[in-house]
């Protein structure tokens, strides 16, 4: 499962990232690491971006990233 | 004695130094900017969103008897650097090694934040923190520890809160007494276990042994760190091949132990660290309250609100822009052309200048600063809601809103900022460019920067609405900007599918939370901002006036300005402008000079349309009280109309600037122009050429001409083409 799969106000931890090179390390600067729980704020109108609640800050990133974001779904 | 009181003084310079630099560094929009503002008087520009400074700025100022250099650099995630601003806050911070740093943290949100301050402190200079935003923190009910943050990382922390100047004081006093060489406080960075620490040992030592410290002695921890991640700067700066022997034989036990991802484990490492001492510095409520933030956001970035909300507040700007400024714009068109010029004239009178030095001065100077003057209200009530926009927080969801559409046309939201800047003034918009992070993403935004209508391009369409449009004139100012918009949407699909080919760039942003933005800030940079138009009218434009007011008298005694050397010039290349219904040689010589900037078209026309200064004079005989009082009774009247306004129309109130006068440039506009020809031309002027401060700016910011190069050709082929569109096929379906 990926965080893209996550709908608005459910929250996942993040198991893994399946990027490389410096969009990864950007990811990881910003907070995006294992062991972290993420929460689906929003959907953007038009479907794409979404809006992240990570280490009590907003991040929003397209699905296309999202979707390599592995997460394991939390109650 | 003088002997030895010298040695004294130098004994003390030597363990206090006279002048100290101080950067200030940190996350972005955690506060940097606001906070040197607040401590050494300055107006840097600060906004509510990440990427405001992309630049590094110093104040300076004295503190009991020192000169302190304070550095503000842009805002950075990481010291392994991602964008080009972050780029300049590494290499300043590594190779300039300030005296002592001042790490400013967002005291909302402390983890990430922190993850920064652990990388700042691998490098070995002083630190002192402020827990800025503490304001906010309290706000939510967050209690910090502090001292166990201070003692834990060695550092000092001081609560802070940069808009009201809270904390400022005893920060300076630590930061001063941080830096001082004989107190070196060791800032003792916290271990990263055992077997990172040893490999950092091992590559210490090599690298000492090679004698490579290119950064100074103290930064050698964190070179041996990047070095063990990989980074690439660090890498190439010291000359260190990535399968280098010690590096592989330092790094063994650490790939074997903790797998091949070492810049993963570094990370992790650091995260684990800051999430430790956040979870022991940091008491959350036990209940958190639905914030503010997130209620607006319900609404603004709703499914089904958000674009409705996006078009509304653009709508609103615009129209509040114009109904606002409008009235005032009247007011200093009728002050210039009357009393001033007036007041001028009389003068000239008095100690007999010769003819020619009259007409210099009201045809020259004075007509053609003043026809661009009038739009100061326009151009600063535009600042004034860019300012709004970006100190309140929108900006940030603007880009969020319009991704995906910006997604279409091969870039992504956050290219949305410089674009929305660029309403105000194209040049700071190119240089805000800099916060995207690949080359690519940065040409094509720039590129399509002109197509955003800037400041300086208002006045000529207000003269043009104003003699043709007067009664729809809204609806036709809204029709350029959309034109504008519009153009650049297809311009970037056609860019994507030729010059920039390849995969779509990522977005990754941080959505500050809404703030309130105070009058006195908003009033400061609104000015900032304006203020350029003001100096560039006083400056550059009267040059060009002067100058063109000689194109057009030069040679001496030309009956005609017809037959002076610009009018010549403008009548070899109007011929280009006849297919597009404004083949005059006056259309053709505002064209040719306003490339110099937009604003020149109407201060051009002004000169050339300007009548005889002596055929004027007669009808004056009042007084300078009677002007005075006359001023400020139209002021009151301007103030009470654009009151009315704001609150009376739906539309978009017009400027009208001295509609009235039959003389003046617009009786001229009026024969020379048809409706058609007219909206043609504005479109013209909307589309051509960059002006040449964007042209520069673009070559500063790209280090080459070659984007400026394309944006000539491009625009000046596209504005053509659609001047012409717009003028023969409005002539076949018969209008005009
Ligand atoms: N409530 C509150 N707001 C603050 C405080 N300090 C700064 N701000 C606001 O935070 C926003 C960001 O401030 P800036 O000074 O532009 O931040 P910066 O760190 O220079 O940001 P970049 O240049 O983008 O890296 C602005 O809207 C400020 O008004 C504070 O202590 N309390
Ligand atoms: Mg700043």
């Amino acid at each position: 499962m990926t965080l893209a799969d996550l709908k608005p106000g459910q929250s996942g931890e993040i198991v893994k990232i399946q990027v490389a090179g410096a969009l990864k390390r950007r990811l990881m600067d910003m907070g995006v690491v294992a062991g972290t729980t993420v929460r689906v704020e929003k959907v953007a109108p038009l479907g794409d971006p979404l809006e992240v609640l990570i280490k009590s800050y907003k991040l929003s990133l397209r699905k296309s990233e999202a979707d390599k974001i592995d997460v394991e779904a939390v109650a | 004695m003088a002997d030895k009181e010298n040695e004294d003084s130098q004994k003390a310079a030597s363990d206090r130094k006279a002048s100290l630099v101080i950067a200030v560094a940190g996350n972005p929009n955690a506060g940097k900017s606001t906070l040197i503002n607040a401590m050494a008087g300055t107006r840097l520009q600060v906004g509510n969103w990440p990427g405001v400074t992309v630049e590094k700025k110093s104040a300076e100022f004295e503190y009991s008897g020192r000169r302190i250099t304070m550095v503000d650099l842009p805002g950075t995630y990481s010291l392994s650097p991602y964008t080009q601003e972050e780029i300049i806050a590494r290499d300043y911070l590594v190779h300039e090694r300030p005296d002592v740093i001042i790490n400013v943290v967002d005291a909302t949100n402390l983890e990430r934040n922190l993850y920064f301050t652990l990388q700042l402190l691998e490098l070995g200079i002083p630190l002192v923190m402020a827990l800025n935003m503490y304001d906010e923190a309290e706000q939510k009910g967050f209690r910090i520890n502090a001292e166990m943050i201070a003692s834990t990382l060695g550092c000092a922390v001081i609560p802070t809160v940069a808009t009201k100047g809270e904390g400022i004081d005893r920060l300076i006093e630590m930061a001063v007494e941080f830096a001082d060489p004989s107190k070196r406080y060791s800032s003792a960075s916290a271990s990263y276990g055992e077997d990172i620490e040893k490999a950092v040992q091992t590559v210490v030592e090599n690298v000492r042994h090679r004698g490579g410290k290119p950064s100074g002695h103290e930064a050698l921890r964190w070179q041996a760190l990047k070095l063990i991640e990989g980074d690439e700067l660090v890498l190439e700066e010291t000359g260190i091949s990535e399968d280098e022997v010690f590096l592989e034989k330092a790094t063994h036990h650490l790939r074997k132990a903790h797998g091949e991802d070492l810049e993963m484990l570094l990370a992790d490492t650091r995260y684990g660290l800051a999430a430790g001492l956040t979870r022991e510095a940091l008491q959350k409520p036990e209940k958190r309250k639905r914030e503010l933030t997130e209620r607006i956001d319900a609404v603004v970035l709703n499914r089904y609100l958000g674009i409705p909300v996006f078009l509304l507040s653009m709508w609103l700007i615009f129209k509040l822009t114009f109904d606002i400024a409008g009235p005032f714009t009247d007011w200093l068109d009728a002050v210039i052309s009357g009393p001033l010029t007036r007041w001028a004239l009389s003068l000239m009178t008095l100690i007999a200048v010769p003819d020619w030095t009259v007409s210099l001065v009201t045809e020259g100077m004075i007509a053609g600063v003043g026809a661009v003057l009038v739009f100061l209200p326009p151009i600063f009530a535009m600042m004034f809601f860019i300012t709004l926009l970006e100190g309140s927080g929108y900006m940030a969801r603007a880009a969020f809103v319009m991704d995906r559409m910006m997604h279409a046309i091969g870039l992504h939201g956050k290219s949305f900022i410089p674009l929305l800047l660029g309403f105000g003034c194209n040049v700071p918009a190119v240089y805000a460019t800099r916060t995207l992070e690949n080359p690519r993403d940065k040409a094509l935004t720039a590129l399509l920067i002109p197509l955003m209508s800037c400041g300086a391009r208002l006045p000529v369409y207000v003269v043009f609405t104003g003699v043709f449009f007067s009664a729809y004139a809204g609806t036709v100012l809204w029709s350029l900007y959309l034109l504008g918009i519009m153009l650049a949407v297809m311009m970037g699909w056609i860019f994507k599918k030729t010059l920039f080919r390849g995969e779509a760039p990522v977005f990754i942003m941080e959505l500050p939370p809404y703030r309130l933005p105070s009058v006195k800030n908003l009033l400061i940079h609104t000015w900032e901002k304006g203020k350029h138009y003001l100096i560039k009218a006083g400056t550059f434009i009267l040059a060009i006036s002067i100058f063109i007011w000689f194109g057009l008298n030069l040679p001496w005694g030309v009956e005609s300005k017809k037959d002076s050397y610009l009018g010549l010039i403008s009548q070899a290349a109007a011929p280009v402008f006849a297919p597009l219904g404004f083949g005059t040689w006056e259309a053709a010589s505002s064209l040719i000079t306003g490339v110099v900037a937009k604003e020149i078209v109407v201060s051009t026309m002004g000169e050339v349309y300007a009548p005889k200064a002596c055929e004027e004079e007669q009808s004056e005989a009042l007084t300078v009280g009677e002007d005075l009082k006359e001023i400020g009774v139209s002021f009151a009247g301007a103030l009470g109309e654009a009151a009315k306004n704001v609150f009376s129309t739906f539309g978009i109130a017009t400027i009208s600037a001295g509609e009235e006068d039959t003389t003046g440039i617009k009786a001229a506009i009026a024969r020379n122009f048809t409706p058609l020809s007219a909206y043609a031309f504005m479109v013209f002027v909307l589309l051509y050429v960059p002006c040449l401060i964007v042209l520069i700016a673009m070559r500063h910011e790209f280090g080459t001409w070659k984007w400026a190069g394309v944006a000539i050709a491009y625009q000046s082929i596209l504005a053509w083409t659609v001047a012409f569109i717009i003028y023969q096929g409005g002539r076949l379906i018969g209008i005009g």
